[in-house]
């Protein structure tokens, strides 16, 4: 049978429809204490298992939009959890400096290492510190655990520091006791000899035990006396039977350190040495 | 026509209906999402005659008011009115392809806001145009996709003629 010829609106259907369009035009009129009771009702009978089912799926929604959340928190919480031994051993470090700072009271900059993804960054690097901060060469480079290096050459805003593993860095230095003095240098020039230090021309006669903390003498003018610069662990070699030379475990490993202070002027007292004996004590 | 045929034909209506009150809120806003309960109406209006589709079109307005007592009523007389006009403009005009069918639904979701717009009269001025101009093709448009897509599925199924039933 053709679609649509016997579906033309006869008499009942436009009688059906002008009766729905008086219903609806009555609808519109009704009062609302009366429209609202019948909208009610017809939502807690006919229309109550369909905003049940709505309901459920908002249920649903939500709960799959807090699982993502709670996913997304613990792959963030797992992250940062990875992080966590880093940020704690800087935070001890910054800690560690802070602590130096306020007992050196003036006459230093604090730098931050600006490290390179160079296997030769330990030997120099640039620190976030230079003309503008009041640094100089050869300005002493030190962390609260002793000496890191010199600087070498100064910019506007940073400086190249050279640290003790350099081939060409060198310090006066003292035993802790100041019965042994002599000049302390990289122990080699190559593979793991080069993060090593020795005590150099120390006279035969004067022995140094294994142990003894070193530090700056403060000789020559351009190091301040008693940073600590590392721990003998052993002679290293005689020279001719008048000259000793003592293999030195340095204090501070220059790839490590992430924070340093330059100190730029004249320390408050002239031995530097109870200040960082006291570094370890600081929270 | 076989009877199985015919339950398969409300159960495509039925399965609408969930669809309105389960998977519409995830489709987008609340404002260019398909309607899918006004899809239903269409569905059923093209296979019956014009007067039970106003009176299907009534019950449908009728309980949608009641979700949006605010304008209660109005809901009821646009979807009386689309509900008729879509039954006998689709036996005086329309042929049957999916394209003519695409078009009926964008053409009944537009009518049918454009209606309860005017009809409650909450929505003036800028707004209305908006409305009209905006949100409701946005809709309609969305309706008709989803309304192509259940014939082109299901066209077999829904190829009864409630008529004869």
């Amino acid at each position: 049978m053709a679609l649509g010829a016997d579906r033309y609106a006869s008499r009942g259907d436009t009688l059906v429809f002008l009766g729905c369009v008086l219903l609806s035009v009555a609808a519109m009129s009704l009062p609302e204490r009366i429209r609202d009771p019948l909208a009610r009702d017809l939502r807690q009978t006919v229309l109550a298992p369909f905003l049940a089912l709505q309901q459920q799926t908002e249920l649903l929604s939500a709960s799959l939009e807090r699982y993502d959340a709670v996913v997304a928190q613990r792959d963030s919480a797992a992250l940062a959890a990875t992080f966590l031994p880093e940020l704690r051993g800087e935070n001890a470090r910054l800690r560690s400096l802070l602590g130096l700072g306020t007992r050196l009271s003036s006459g230093y900059v604090p730098a931050e290492v600006l490290h390179e993804p160079e296997p030769t960054s330990a030997l120099t690097f640039a620190v976030s510190a230079g003309k503008k901060q009041g640094v100089k060469p050869l300005s002493a480079v030190v962390s609260p655990d002793g000496l890191v290096g010199i600087v070498s050459s100064v910019d506007a805003k940073t400086s190249v520091v050279v640290s003790w593993a350099h081939p060409e860095f060198r310090a006066s230095a003292m035993a802790a006791d100041g019965s042994v003095y002599g000049i302390v240098a990289p122990h080699g020039t190559e593979g793991p000899r080069i993060w090593l230090l020795e005590l150099q021309g120390v006279a035969y006669r004067q022995l140094v035990p294994t142990g003894t903390m070193i530090l700056t003498s403060g000789l020559g003018g351009v190091l301040p006396r008693g940073i600590p610069i590392g721990t003998v662990v052993g002679l290293a070699g005689e020279a001719e039977g008048w000259e000793r030379t003592y293999l030195i475990r340095p204090a501070v490993h220059p790839a490590a350190v992430t924070h340093v202070m330059i100190l730029t002027g004249p320390p408050v007292r002239g031995d530097l040495r109870s200040l960082f004996q006291s570094s370890g004590e600081t929270p | 026509m076989r009877r199985s045929d015919k339950y398969r034909f409300y159960v495509i209506l039925a399965a609408l209906v969930v669809l309105q009150f389960s998977v519409r809120g995830r489709l987008g806003g609340d404002r260019v999402a398909p309607d899918f309960l006004l899809l239903a109406l269409l569905i059923y209006t093209i296979r019956a005659r014009p007067g039970p589709s106003a009176g299907v079109g009534f019950l449908v307005g009728l309980l949608r008011d009641a979700l949006t007592p605010a304008s209660f009523g109005a809901g009821a007389l646009a979807h009386t009115l689309v509900g008729y006009l879509s039954s006998w403009s689709k036996a005086v005009f329309f042929a049957e392809n999916l394209f003519v069918n695409g078009c009926l639904f964008f053409a009944g979701t537009w009518c049918r806001n454009l209606a309860v717009a005017l009809a409650s009269g909450k929505i003036k001025g800028g707004l209305l145009g908006w409305e009209l101009l905006v949100w409701s093709p946005i809709q309609s448009l969305t309706t008709a996709v989803a309304g192509v897509l259940v014939l082109w599925l299901f066209g077999r199924h829904l190829a009864i003629r409630l008529s004869d039933a």
